[in-house]
């Protein structure tokens, strides 16, 4: 029954914005790679957690119009995802971003990866075990059993520093009451219009729902956007996690996933009954996960601070620009986002992709080594894109 | 926009400072009373943090009909909002 090892040139761990830049950029530099995504699509939380905005796209700018702040992969997304939908940037206060729609996420990282013969791509995958011989030597598996397969070079994209828990190297990652909330987002049928003044009645209707005990406290704080296409819009809330949230303990994710979904029904079945507005309204998706914004964090080289955002700070061996502000939640107060003096980006040095004492490893990211206050802004998807592009690079040249 | 005789509803001057105390926005110093509360971040998540607060502070409750455009647009039109319900 043994079949011969398979070898890699990369192995990429996770296909969401960060993996399927990585795997895309080392198949398109020559590199015999594998991508290995625990669900059935690609796109992460873009897609299973349908967070429906690229954000760190842009560079932050007062003036009028949206700037690309890194070439290559972000933008080459931002142009894919522009043509399939037909919406371009668009900025909110202080920020452009760009609405994206999870189902063309998904369509579009399919053709991105069929369109690479040298990318391997298994579905429904996990990783079970990493050690290193000569070259990564990994074990992954799904239903079908376990088998396992080299690579020369290995890029952690999990999000959570997988590969450091099966290598028994050091992460960081920050207590329970300060870790940013999970995002809980689900899709919404709505045959009316929700402009801005209804969605201010929706706030006073949702308020008064809560305050009669109909709808829950936790909804305070849902925000409701088009989702571009014709009835049909997106909820998103914050989870409470509490005092004992651990995004690694599948008792918690589940009473996550539980009150997630809880909430959202509660609310708009409150909706429908009590406005016009919502007369007819239902909801059409939910996310196959809660997003989760933060948890382990790889330790590297160098490890990107708060101070480096706030400062612009630059480095030689940049490798992508951070621009979006660094967008705390960690209360039930909504999100604060704190901004760089004069709007600079600052720079993400190749060092925060490399784990201190290890070759041939990079990793790409929300867990790239960053502080917390730093990950609160590198962790969105377009900064994502960059740093996946400059891992798949450096695998592929090792 | 007449100032309310009560003295438990803010000015608007008092109403930039305490929307910036409560975190429902974060206004620079200088906003202007009849500065554009939509265009410095008043969502409708924001909205709803506004109700919390204006009703712990001010003992209001605003509803569905009170949050209108028109009435939340400026510091002055909600300062004469909130007099309005307290008077």
């Amino acid at each position: 029954m043994r079949s011969p090892r398979e070898t890699f040139d990369v192995a990429v761990i996770g296909g969401g914005s960060a993996g399927l830049a990585a795997a895309v950029t080392a198949a398109r530099r020559g590199a015999r790679t594998l991508l290995i995504e625990r669900h059935g699509y690609l796109g992460g939380m873009g897609t299973a957690s349908l967070v429906h905005t690229f954000c760190g796209l842009y560079l932050l700018r007062d003036e009028p119009g949206a700037v690309h702040a890194n070439p290559g992969f972000a933008s080459e997304m931002a142009d894919r995802m522009i043509a399939a939908t037909g919406i371009g940037p668009v900025r909110m206060g202080r920020v452009d971003v760009l609405p994206q729609h999870p189902v063309e996420f998904v369509r579009i990282a399919d053709e991105l990866v069929s369109a690479e013969p040298l990318i391997e791509l298994r579905l429904h995958t996990e990783v079970s075990s990493i050690s290193r011989g000569q070259d990564w030597e990994i074990g992954i598996g799904g239903r079908g059993g376990e088998r396992s397969l080299t690579a020369r070079a290995l890029v952690d994209a999990s999000g959570d520093a997988s590969a450091a828990i099966l290598l028994g190297r050091e992460f960081e990652m920050i207590d329970s009451p300060h870790l940013q909330r999970p995002a809980y987002v689900f899709g919404v049928h709505l045959p009316g219009i929700l402009g801005d003044a209804e969605r201010l009645e929706t706030a006073g209707l949702i308020m008064d729902g809560i305050r009669g005990g109909n709808v829950p406290p936790e909804t305070m704080g849902l925000t409701f956007r088009p989702s571009g296409r014709s009835n049909e819009i997106f909820g998103s809330l914050d989870l409470a996690g509490g005092e004992d949230y651990d995004p690694f303990d599948a008792g918690c994710l589940t009473g996550l996933e539980l009150q997630g979904r809880s909430t959202a029904a509660k609310t708009v079945a409150w909706l429908t009954e009590h406005s016009t507005i919502w007369k007819g309204a239902y909801i059409s998706q939910w996310p196959v996960r809660a997003g989760i914004r933060e948890s382990r964090r790889w330790l590297g080289e160098y490890v990107l601070t708060g101070e480096d955002l706030l400062e612009g700070r630059r480095f030689e061996d940049e490798i992508a620009l951070a621009t979006w502000p660094m967008e705390f939640r960690e209360t039930a107060r909504g999100p604060k986002l704190r901004f760089p003096a004069g709007n600079q980006p600052a720079g993400i040095p190749l060092r925060c992709l490399k784990p201190v004492g290890m070759d041939r490893l990079f990793v790409a990211g929300r867990c790239i080594s960053a502080d917390h206050d730093a990950q609160a802004s590198i962790r969105v998807m377009g900064t994502c894109f960059a740093t996946g592009e400059a891992a798949g690079h450096a695998a592929a040249a090792v | 926009m007449a100032v309310s005789k009560n003295k438990n509803s803010p000015s608007p001057t008092e109403l930039i400072d305490w929307l910036n105390d409560e975190g429902v926005l974060e206004l620079d110093w200088d906003f202007p009373e009849d500065g554009d509360l939509f265009a410095a971040g008043l969502d409708s998540m924001a909205v709803m943090q506004l109700v919390v607060a204006v009703e712990d502070r001010f003992e209001v409750e605003l509803g569905p009909d009170d949050l209108t455009k028109a009435h939340l647009a400026t510091p002055t039109t909600l300062a004469a909002l909130i007099a309005a319900k307290t008077s």
